[in-house]
């Protein structure tokens, strides 16, 4: 696939993890973008194109659902799926993403399954 | 907040220590393993284990919120590398490579993460911190309140993995 994701996570095990299961799962791009907290990930933004962006929730200095609400806020990334890829999985918190502009929620530990049926149809539509 | 507001939205001692708590940690340590490193891993009694080498590393988790505790993992260093190296895909991973504290760090918190969402008291109510790991075996956890653990040793790959959950008793303020 042609383009750019971007990879938010405080740990760079999980960034691997979560590239090499995309990948598995057909999920490829020309381009690689990596941050390890919200703030890198913003600074990002403000001057990459991507097409999807793979977010953790609970990172120092800037929360995923912080990134969320200041990329809405500075409309970076208008139209562009984010998938949240997390340890906590409470209702209330895959809402409060929901809301801050998620468009997908995957549960650590996740399969190449959980990528193909949450990541694949957002990025066909 | 008055103490049986408290006893009622935190998790109980006797709920912590029952053995489907016991069977919650070892789903979520089976299904982590299984899903993030391609091993099957099992129980074992903690006799039937030979003790893990003073060069060792230990991740720990925080819990806050309905229940105040700490979820421990523990390994010899060589098991981290061999985590570390199956979480990677099975890219070979050297002795002081950043990925080994990492691995264990994520595998620590995703334990501790799988077990808090399988009760539902505390799926909603408890957060975690982000993992802290510590290398060497010399070290003691403190509660600040009085605590209780429950403690699982599992063998995967010939390797050792103890996991201890603390959980402190939660006083009201």
């Amino acid at each position: 696939m042609t383009g750019t994701i971007l990879v938010v996570d405080d740990s760079a095990m999980m960034r691997k993890i979560v590239l090499r299961t995309l990948k598995t799962a057909g999920v490829e791009f020309d381009t690689v973008l990596e941050a390890g907290d919200g703030l890198e990930a913003l600074t990002l933004l403000r001057v990459n194109t991507v097409q999807l962006i793979m977010c953790d929730i609970n990172m120092p200095n800037m929360s995923g659902i912080e990134l969320l609400l200041k990329i809405k806020e500075e409309k970076l990334a208008a139209g562009v799926p984010i998938v949240m890829v997390t340890t906590e999985g409470s209702e209330p918190q895959v809402r409060q993403a929901i809301l801050a502009g998620a468009r997908g929620y995957i549960r650590k530990p996740f399969t190449v399954e959980h990528i193909e049926n949450n990541v694949k149809p957002l990025l066909a539509a | 907040m008055s103490q049986s507001m408290v006893a009622e939205k935190s998790y109980g001692a006797q709920e912590f220590l029952s053995s489907q708590s016991q069977e919650r940690a070892d789903e979520t340590v089976a299904e982590v393993f299984n899903m993030m490193l391609g091993h099957q891993i099992g129980p074992v009694s903690e006799l039937d284990t030979t003790p893990c080498e003073a060069n060792e590393r230990t991740a720990i988790v925080g819990f806050s919120g309905s229940m105040r505790g700490t979820c421990e993992i523990r390994m010899s260093t060589l098991a981290a590398r061999a985590v570390a190296s199956a979480m990677l895909g099975g890219t070979p991973v050297e002795d002081g490579d950043d990925s080994i504290d990492d691995a264990i760090g994520e595998l620590c918190n995703m334990i501790a993460g799988g077990w808090k969402n399988r009760v539902p008291t505390l799926t909603s109510d408890c957060t975690l911190s982000p993992p802290t790991v510590i290398s060497g075996g010399d070290y003691k956890v403190h509660m600040r309140q009085p605590s209780m653990k429950m403690a699982r040793v599992y063998r995967f790959d010939g390797n050792t993995l103890h996991l201890t959950l603390h959980r402190e008793d939660l006083v009201a303020s």
